[in-house]
């Protein structure tokens, strides 16, 4: 119960005292330096670019950035703060990048802390917390990834994908019981088959369609599989799938390609940790993913940055960058799951899964 | 013997066959990396990152801890249960063969939780990882000792070296384990296998292990985790291939008490 | 034949002379409290470092969400999908014991008493403790770059000999795919525990029993089978134990399709769409149950086969 009047009265402090958040900026920094530390969980190099984005960090403001699990799940990241709570040691994580559903189950369970910052005016209402525990940070599009070496006639929309040339050629790169993309995608082919956010039925029937035409091989889709011409054809979000495209630099070519219907974008949240080892550089971190220059380096992760709205309007996008991304055309048609709606899908998929697609063991 | 010796070709023949192919396959992937060509620019990549060797140091060490830790505590074990408790066996054999159901998730953060605090606060030392190791390789240690001490009479040879006068660690040192050395030497070279490539309980007690490190490039990359897979097993085998060498150079004087031993 | 029976004979007590009274002198048994004693560095070690730590395993399995106490999770247990889940995976483990059994036992032999060269054997033990261990997705990817659709193996039939197999209806991704994956570290494992067992047996043996005139096949069924029976049920255990618990490789072949408990407690703790990390705790607490029924058959066994070698 203590826990819980701590928790509300920083909050209102934080609140009352956000408008001058900006002007401590150098008392912040100053803390933040003397914490010589930050640490930072599942947060892969070529996700949204967030390799540059640490070394700019550290680089800015001389912090050493300690680097916990990168192929870790949000799931994940809740449950090490969790574990960590008593440990002010290398494994306790300080912030937090999970998905948009988990931000209220971090709140309830008071793993995180609000914190408001200073260009939070200027973040979309709709992917923000009231009160600052988390807030949306990039979004991008689910996208299809495809290895034109093997694939030459790439597949434009979701109706394409049950041709009978695609035999054999189409996996999820995830299962849709686990990963926050796969069951994504579920729901993508949903709306393209007639169904709509409240209803992924159409979208399990899709794959079930899939599967049993044989274009739907149960592999996880990975860079390798991909590559390899194992699995030519994926879903991936737009800024995983092109962060691969430059890394294999045309050995195999891969295609980019947003679906003419069916378009889902899903937002990921930042928050801090209500343990955190390093709670000052925590918020100095924050500072500086929200900040023009951070938010211009999610942009050259192909992530679409939160506040991409105010960075158009004040024009302080590089031209250059723009036309690095998919027409913005291709987004026009984009749908974000709401979280409500993200919670009832996930179960929905989790549970329908197996029924359609079918977990029964095949006999060779 | 010589006659039935073409059955047992056949079947090494067989085992090769199907323990090279995929290996083979995954090193002609690996060689992939130039578009076109056959080359070995993903090793190169892999060599020139000093997170490799590094990694590899690290978890090379954390093993020789592990086999260390985890002998010492289960060959007297083991011989104490044959010699003295029987009754006991079912036991062990439950806790050495827990570990294969705890999902190493649960026990990653359980040793966090339970050792986060003073006077037990362990977490930010290496000997957590490495008793965390030791868990994981129990019931390859115990079930390669265990095959050992069943091979050989040990009741028989304990009373007889004892008649002779002789005492535990004589017992021990001369008698048991010379003829134990086909089951130490599995136990050694599974745990060795198992710490080198053991992924979860290294990232989440974040230590710079090897099995992390694999997993990082293998997330985005291509032909670079092939390369390393191979890089891995070729560097494995070769450090269990010494330990094989340099432990049979001092076999030749053991004593011939020993049950069928070479 | 009399080293034999003491090797199996398990109980020091049948050597203490009869008492008329029909139970152990006092003596024996307190002497045999204090063995117990000699248990206790490893009693304290599994404490503190393995029922300690994952004693949130059974804790969490009776409560919820908000931690209280609840028997929810042991209903769910029982919902269709999961019981099919645990089935499956004992049966993959199983089938997987058996043929990397069966086929470590021959490759074992081979090398050990099957008049090989012995550098050969070295070989063999060496590469049998790397692979052991290869596992997870760089095995999957090996397989996947041999019998995959694009696989090597698959594409050089198809090549030079004009045989599709996935026109045959082979599929890599299927039960008998993935057990043929597992078995990739399911035989060394066999082979390097054995290998002892094998080493114990005595050449003379063999050379006695054909001396007297024994065919192969009596050999086997007289001598050779009842002194490895214990062995070979001790390393069948583990080689079930082993794939039980195994998930990596399978998450990595076959996904979503072949519902392994394992994938399904990862689902729970660690997944991003289900994540009720409580269920989790309870099917992992499942898997211990089966692995103590395991266990226990494991025991029985070796008891009555004890009995038949005498």
């Amino acid at each position: 119960m203590r826990r819980v009047t701590v928790v509300a009265l920083s909050a209102a402090l934080l609140v009352a005292l956000a408008p001058v958040a900006f002007a401590q900026s150098k008392q912040l920094v100053d803390a933040a330096k003397k914490e010589g530390q930050l640490t930072v969980i599942a947060l892969p190099h070529n996700w949204v670019n967030y390799g540059e984005m640490i070394q700019a960090f550290s680089a800015k403001y001389g912090i050493r950035v300690n680097e916990l699990n990168p192929d870790g799940s949000s799931a994940e990241e809740l449950e090490a703060i969790k574990a960590n709570k008593d440990n002010k040691g290398p494994q306790a994580p300080d912030v937090i990048d999970v998905g948009l559903k988990f931000g209220p189950e971090a709140v309830a369970s008071g793993l995180i802390v609000p914190y408001k910052v200073s260009t939070w005016a200027s973040i979309p209402d709709n992917v923000k917390e009231k009160s600052g525990y988390w807030y949306g940070d990039y979004y991008g599009a689910l996208a299809f990834e495809v290895n034109t070496d093997i694939v030459k006639n790439p597949p434009k929309d979701w109706s394409d994908l049950l041709k009978p040339e695609y035999k054999g050629k189409f996996a999820l790169a995830g299962d849709p019981r686990i990963s926050n993309q796969a069951f994504l995608t579920v729901v993508a082919a949903s709306l393209a088959n007639g169904g709509s956010l409240e209803n992924v039925g159409p979208g399990l029937q899709f794959f079930a369609k899939l599967n049993k035409s044989g274009n739907l091989i149960p592999l996880i889709a990975v860079t390798g599989t991909v590559a390899s011409g194992e699995t030519p054809i994926t879903v991936e979000w737009d800024y995983n799938a092109l962060a691969n495209r430059d890394t294999l630099a045309g050995n195999p070519n891969i295609q980019v390609i947003i679906p003419q219907t069916g378009v889902v974008a899903g937002v990921y949240i930042q928050a801090i940790s209500a343990y955190a080892p390093h709670p000052s550089a925590a918020k100095l971190w924050m500072e500086f993913l929200y900040s023009d220059e951070g938010q211009l380096i999610w942009l050259k992760g192909y992530g679409h940055p939160v506040r991409y709205a105010d960075l158009a309007k004040r024009g302080v996008i590089p031209a250059a960058l723009a036309a690095k991304l998919p027409p913005a055309a291709s987004y026009a048609k984009v749908l974000f799951p709401s979280l409500e709606q993200q919670t009832a899908e996930g179960k929905a998929i989790a549970e329908g899964w197996d029924r359609t697609v079918g977990a029964d063991i095949q006999k060779k | 013997m010589k006659r039935r010796a073409w059955l047992s070709w056949l079947w090494f023949a067989i085992g090769i066959v199907y323990f090279f192919l995929p290996l083979a396959a995954t090193f002609l992937f690996s060689l992939k990396g130039k578009k076109g060509v056959l080359s070995f620019v993903a090793y190169e990549h892999v060599f020139a990152d000093p997170q490799f060797l590094k990694t590899f140091g690290f978890s090379l060490e954390m093993a020789v801890f592990t086999v260390a830790a985890g002998l010492l505590l289960i060959v007297p074990t083991a011989i104490w249960i044959h010699l003295k408790v029987p009754k006991a066996k079912p036991l062990i054999e439950f806790f050495t063969l827990l570990p294969f159901v705890i999902p190493p998730i649960i026990l990653a953060f359980g040793l966090i939780r339970s050792f986060s605090k003073p006077p037990l606060a362990l977490v930010s030392s290496p000997v957590l990882l490495v008793v965390g190791y030791v868990i994981i390789s129990f019931p390859y240690i115990y079930r390669s000792v265990d095959a050992g001490l069943r091979a050989m009479d040990l009741r028989g040879l304990s009373e007889a070296a004892q008649s002779l006068g002789s005492g535990w660690t004589r017992l021990i040192f001369s008698v048991v384990l010379p003829n134990l050395r086909t089951a130490l030497l599995s136990a050694v070279f599974l745990t060795f296998a198992i710490v080198i490539g053991e992924l979860t309980l290294a990232v989440l007690l974040a230590w710079p292990a090897f099995g992390p490190y694999m997993a990082l490039m293998g997330r985005n990359l291509a032909y670079e985790p092939a390369a390393l897979a191979i890089l891995s097993f070729a560097m494995t085998w070769g450090a269990i291939g010494l330990i094989q060498l340099v432990t049979k150079s001092g076999k030749d004087k053991s004593s011939g008490i020993g049950v069928g031993a070479h | 034949m009399t080293a034999l029976d003491e090797r199996n004979d398990p109980d020091p007590a049948d050597k203490s002379p009869p008492d008329p009274m029909g139970h152990v002198p006092r003596a024996a048994r307190r002497k045999e409290g204090l063995a117990w004693l000699g248990l206790l560095p490893f009693f304290v070690f599994v404490f503190l470092f393995m029922l300690l730590p994952v004693a949130s395993i059974f804790t969490g399995s009776f409560q919820d969400a908000s931690g209280a106490f609840t028997l929810k999770n042991f209903e769910h247990l029982f919902r269709p999908n999961i019981l099919n889940s645990y089935l499956v995976t004992i049966r993959v483990s199983a089938t997987t014991a058996v043929l990397g059994g069966a086929l470590g036992f021959l490759i074992a032999y081979a090398i050990s008493l099957g008049g090989l060269p012995r550098p050969l054997r070295s070989f063999m033990s060496t590469f049998a403790g790397v692979a052991s261990n290869f596992a997870g997705v760089p095995l999957a990817f090996a397989f996947i770059a041999t019998l995959g659709r694009m696989g090597l193996v698959t594409v050089l039939l198809r090549s030079f000999f004009g045989i599709d197999l996935y026109d045959k209806g082979f599929n890599l991704y299927s039960f008998w795919g993935l057990v043929f994956t597992y078995t990739y570290f399911q035989i060394p494992l066999m082979i390097l525990i054995i290998l002892p067992a094998l080493d114990g047996m005595k050449k003379e043996w063999r050379e006695a029993s054909e001396n007297l005139g024994a065919s192969s096949l009596q050999y086997w069924l007289h001598v050779g089978i009842p002194v490895l029976l214990p062995s070979l049920l001790a390393a069948l255990i583990l080689l079930f134990g082993n794939a039980f618990g195994a998930y990596a490789t399978a998450y990595a072949l076959t996904g979503g399709l072949i519902n392994l408990v394992p994938i399904l407690i990862g689902a729970q703790i660690r997944g991003n769409v289900l994540h009720d990390a409580n269920l989790g705790y309870t099917l992992a607490l499942g898997m211990v149950i089966i692995m103590t029924f395991s266990i226990a058959l494991y025991s029985w066994l070796q008891r009555i086969s004890s009995r038949w070698v005498k």
